[in-house]
């Protein structure tokens, strides 16, 4: 994201952030994070 | 576990009530809002899973009144779960403030979050909070900090120095 972009974002209001984290850690909640796939050992197969 | 909270905001306001509600019981002597949230209230939103409080404890012995405390806000309908009180799921750490953390709460920029009074920490005092303890995220913290908020750079300076603290290198 853009440095403007983020700067507006620390701008806002702090009720109007905690809004966004609210919806951040909803998204969070629905797309949860994959583990990343790790390349199985040679010798561990 | 936590669920989440049924109105489209954080139950930050209830928090904050709370916290207020223990210095009226006469539980604690001061608070303030520091961690995470407390770095949003300077910099862009991010993700944060809980808030932390700091009070300055009236029973100074080994538990800090910590247990009377829980059972106050029990008794207004939060709830515990391991170290956590939760407010509508959502998870608020209660910490005894001390040294550099107590002179955050003293030093607390007073703020009025949907029309409740509360404390919230100086962005100075983030900044040295998280070059004292020095963790990755700690130091992300910081450099967010020093990129977005307005800085008191002298302010900054003397609670480095008095705390015999220094940034890190970013």
């Amino acid at each position: 994201m853009k440095a403007e972009m983020r700067q507006k974002l620390a701008r806002e209001s702090f009720e109007e952030k905690t809004r966004k984290v609210a919806q951040l850690i909803r998204l969070a909640k629905t797309f949860p994070r994959r583990p990343r796939p790790t390349h199985a050992h040679p010798q561990g197969k | 576990m936590a669920t989440d909270p049924p109105s489209d905001n954080l139950p930050l306001a209830e928090v904050l009530r709370g916290a207020n509600g223990l210095v009226a019981a006469g539980l604690i002597e001061d608070w303030a809002l520091g961690g995470a949230l407390a770095t949003i209230y300077y910099v862009e939103p991010f993700t944060t899973y809980d808030a932390d409080i700091f009070f300055i404890p009236k029973d100074k012995g080994l538990t800090a009144g910590i247990p009377a405390i829980y059972a106050h806000l029990q008794t207004q309908g939060w709830q515990v779960e391991r170290e956590h009180l939760l407010v509508r799921g959502f998870p608020v750490q209660f910490l005894a403030a001390h040294g550099l953390t107590e002179e955050a709460v003293r030093e607390a920029e007073r703020i009025d979050y949907e029309g409740v009074p509360a404390k919230v920490f100086r962005a100075e005092h983030i900044v040295a909070i998280a070059a004292s303890v020095g963790r990755a995220k700690d130091k992300a913290r910081i450099e967010q900090l020093l990129q977005q908020a307005d800085l008191d750079r002298t302010y900054l300076e003397n609670v480095l120095h008095r705390h015999n603290l220094r940034l890190p290198k970013l």
